[in-house]
C-alpha cells in the first residue's frame, strides 16, 4: 500500500527532473540526508540484524558471541524440560491473548465515538478532547491511576458497585481490567481518523440509499464501512502491532499475575536480557525474533483480508 | 425529521455515557491529590476532600530522596527538548534531501527507509543496549535523545508536505543565484514549518511518555526520566494512594499543557498520517 503510492510518486518527480535537466553531481545532497543515515544505520540498522544474528549465540551481553546454530531456537520452541520453552509458551500466548481481546474493541469503540461524533452534537469539542487525551499520558501515570481506581479495599470501583472484587490478581478480572485500561487510554488516534473518515463521506451516497428503501445497518454495511475501508486496514494494522508490543501495562498494574496468566512476552525478553542475574540475550533476542516474525505474519494476513475484498 | 432527531439523541447519550467513564478516572485523580492521607484512610469515600490540602505535592516533590519527582521531571524535560530539537533539525534536512536534491540512489534509499519501516522494533532492543552501553551513555540522556533521532516516518510526512510545495518556488531562486542551502533556509523552512510542528509535538509526546527504554538504559534512581520513574515511586507508594497518584499527576501535565494550546495539530496531523496511506 504504501510502496505503490510511493513509487508512483517517485516517477513523476523523477520525471519531472529529467525534464528540467539540471545535472549537479556534488556531495552536498549526502550533508542533508547524511545526519539521518548515519543515525539509522548506526542505531537502528545494524542492531536490527544484530539482534538476528545473536539469536543463533549464546550471548552473555559481556563476552563475545559464540555461534550455536538453531540451539536456542530449538531450547525455546521444542525442549519441554526447559523453563525458557515454558515462557515462550505462556509468554507468546498471553500476547496473542491480549492482541485478541484488545484490538477488536479499540476499533469499534472509537468507530462508535466518531459515528456519534459525527452527529454533531452539542459539545463536540469537548468530548473530542476528552477521548483523546488519555493517549498523551504515559503508560505508568495510567496504570497507576487505574490501580488505585480498581483496588480491593480503597478503589472507588469496588465501593460504588458495592462488592469486594479482586481485580488485579484473580482471574478472569485481571484479563478484563487489563482490556478496560487498554481501551481508555489508547482508543483517541482511532477516533480522530475515524472522524476524519466519516466526514469524507458524500452525503448523496446515503441520501441515494434512502430513496432506494435502505435501513440504517444496511447503509452502514453498504456505504459507511466500504467508504473508510483504507482507513479501518490502516488503524487495524498499526492497533494490531502497537497491541503486540504490550509490556507496561501488565507488568505495573497486575505484575503479570495471577499467577503468571498476564505475563507477556515481553517481559520475558526484558527479564532474560536485562534482568538480575546473568544475562541470557542469546535466548532473549531468539524470542524477540519469534516476535517480529509472528508481527509481520499477522500483518500481512490482515493485510491480504483486507485488501482483498476491493 | 424525527428520525433524524432520534438518532441524534441515542448518540448524544451514548457519548454522555461514554464521557462518564472517560471523566471519572482523571477528576478521581486531580480530586484525591489534594486529600490528605488521614482522610483517605479514614473517610475514603467522600467524593471532595474534607480538607484541601496541597501537602501530597510537598512531599512527592521535593522530600522524598529516593523517589525525586522532580529532579526526574527536569530530566524529562532535558531528554524530550533536545530530541525533538535533534528530530526537527534532521528530518527537515532529510526531508529536503529527499524531496529536492538530486543524486543517485535517492528514491532507491528512500524506498529501502520506507520499507524498513516494517521491522518490528523489539529485535533490535539488546544490541541497541550493548551500543549505548559501549559508548558510555548507560545512565546518560544521551542514550535516549539519539537513538530517537532514527525514525523514519518523520521525514515520510516532511517529504510529502514539500512535494505540496511548486518547484517553480526554488527554481526561480535558484535563477537568482541562491545555493541550495539558502534555498533551504529562506525558502524551504518557513514553509514547512506546519508539518515541522506536527512533528515535534509527537516526537516530544513520544519521548516524555517512553517507558520500556529508558528502564532499560537508566538504572540511576537520580538520573533517569519520569515515566520509568514512576514505577519505582509506585512499588514506594503503593499503599499510600494520595502521593502515588500525585506523582502521576504531575507526570502528565506537561503533554496535557502541550495538548490545550496546540489541539488544532494534533487533531490534523492524525487525518494527514492516516490519509496518506491507503
Amino acid at each position: 500500500m504504501i510502496n505503490t503510492g510511493v513509487k508512483k510518486e517517485l516517477s513523476m518527480t523523477a520525471e519531472l527532473e529529467k525534464n528540467l535537466g539540471k545535472k549537479r553531481a556534488n556531495l552536498s545532497p549526502y550533508l542533508y540526508i547524511g545526519p539521518h543515515l548515519i543515525l539509522f544505520a548506526i542505531f537502528f540498522l545494524f542492531p536490527t540484524l544484530y539482534g538476528i544474528y545473536i539469536s543463533f549465540t549464546n550471548w552473555d551481553l559481556i563476552g563475545t558471541p559464540e555461534f550455536v546454530g538453531f540451539a536456542n531456537y530449538k531450547e525455546i520452541l521444542f525442549n519441554q524440560d526447559s523453563t525458557f520453552y515454558d515462557q515462550l509458551r505462556n509468554g507468546l500466548g498471553n500476547t496473542f491473548k491480549f492482541v485478541l481481546f484488545t484490538v477488536p474493541a479499540c476499533i469499534i469503540v472509537p468507530l462508535l465515538l466518531a459515528a456519534g461524533l459525527n452527529t454533531k452534537p452539542k459539545g463536540l469539542k469537548f468530548f473530542q478532547a476528552l477521548f483523546y487525551m488519555p493517549t498523551l499520558f504515559s503508560v505508568s501515570a495510567v496504570m497507576i491511576v487505574f490501580s488505585m481506581l480498581f483496588s480491593v479495599s480503597f478503589g472507588p470501583i469496588n465501593h460504588y458497585l458495592n462488592v469486594e472484587t479482586n481485580w488485579l490478581a484473580t482471574q478472569p478480572y485481571a484479563w478484563i481490567t487489563l482490556v478496560i485500561v487498554t481501551i481508555w487510554w489508547t482508543i483517541g488516534a482511532n477516533m480522530i481518523i475515524y472522524q476524519a473518515a466519516l466526514n469524507g463521506i458524500s452525503k448523496d451516497l446515503y441520501e441515494a440509499a434512502a430513496i432506494d428503501g435502505a435501513n440504517s445497518i444496511q447503509k452502514f454495511f453498504r456505504i459507511t464501512l466500504p467508504s473508510i475501508r483504507a482507513q479501518l486496514l490502516y488503524t487495524v494494522v498499526i492497533t494490531t502491532i502497537a497491541q503486540f508490543n504490550i509490556y507496561g501495562q501488565p507488568l505495573m498494574l497486575t505484575k503479570g499475575g495471577p499467577t503468571s496468566s498476564t505475563t507477556v512476552l515481553l517481559m520475558y525478553i526484558q527479564k532474560n536480557a536485562f534482568g538480575s542475574g546473568n544475562s541470557i540475550a542469546g535466548i532473549g533476542s531468539a524470542m524477540a525474533v519469534i516476535l517480529g516474525l509472528c508481527i509481520m505474519v499477522v500483518s500481512a494476513i490482515q493485510f491480504f483480508f483486507l485488501r482483498q475484498r476491493d | 425529521m424525527a428520525k433524524k432527531r432520534t438518532v441524534k439523541f441515542v448518540s448524544l447519550l451514548f457519548l454522555l455515557l461514554m464521557s462518564f467513564i472517560w471523566i471519572v478516572p482523571l477528576l478521581y485523580t486531580i480530586i484525591t491529590t489534594f486529600k490528605s492521607e488521614a482522610d483517605i484512610q479514614s473517610n475514603a469515600f467522600t467524593i471532595l476532600p474534607i480538607h484541601w490540602v496541597i501537602g501530597n505535592y510537598q512531599d512527592v516533590l521535593f522530600d522524598n530522596t529516593s523517589a525525586p519527582v522532580a529532579k526526574w521531571f527536569m530530566n524529562s524535560l532535558i531528554i524530550s527538548v533536545s530530541q525533538t530539537l535533534l528530530v526537527v533539525v534532521i528530518v527537515s534536512l532529510a526531508g529536503y534531501g529527499y524531496s529536492r536534491m538530486k543524486f543517485k540512489g535517492r528514491d532507491a534509499i528512500f524506498v529501502f527507509l520506507m520499507a524498513t519501516m516494517m521491522f518490528p522494533a523489539v529485535v533490535n532492543l539488546i544490541p541497541l543496549y550493548k551500543i549505548i552501553d559501549t559508548l558510555g551513555w548507560v545512565n546518560n540522556n544521551l542514550a535516549m535523545i539519539v537513538p530517537g533521532a532514527t525514525g523514519v516516518f518523520n521525514i515520510f510526512l516532511v517529504r510529502q508536505f514539500m512535494q505540496g510545495i511548486p518547484k517553480e518556488f526554488d527554481e526561480s531562486a535558484r535563477v537568482d543565484g541562491a545555493s541550495d542551502f539558502q534555498i533551504f533556509i529562506k525558502l524551504v523552512l518557513p514553509m514547512i514549518r506546519p508539518v515541522l510542528t506536527v512533528v515535534a509535538l509527537f516526537t516530544f509526546t513520544a519521548s516524555w511518555n517512553d517507558f520500556l527504554w529508558p528502564s532499560i538504559v537508566f538504572n540511576d534512581v537520580e538520573k533517569m526520566p519520569i515515566t520509568p520513574g514512576l514505577q519505582l515511586l509506585q512499588g514506594m507508594y503503593s499503599l499510600d494512594i494520595a502521593h502515588a497518584l500525585t506523582g502521576a499527576l504531575v507526570a502528565i501535565i506537561p503533554t496535557f499543557i502541550l495538548y490545550l494550546f496546540t489541539q488544532k495539530y494534533f487533531m490534523e496531523s492524525l487525518s494527514l498520517s492516516s490519509g496518506v496511506k491507503g
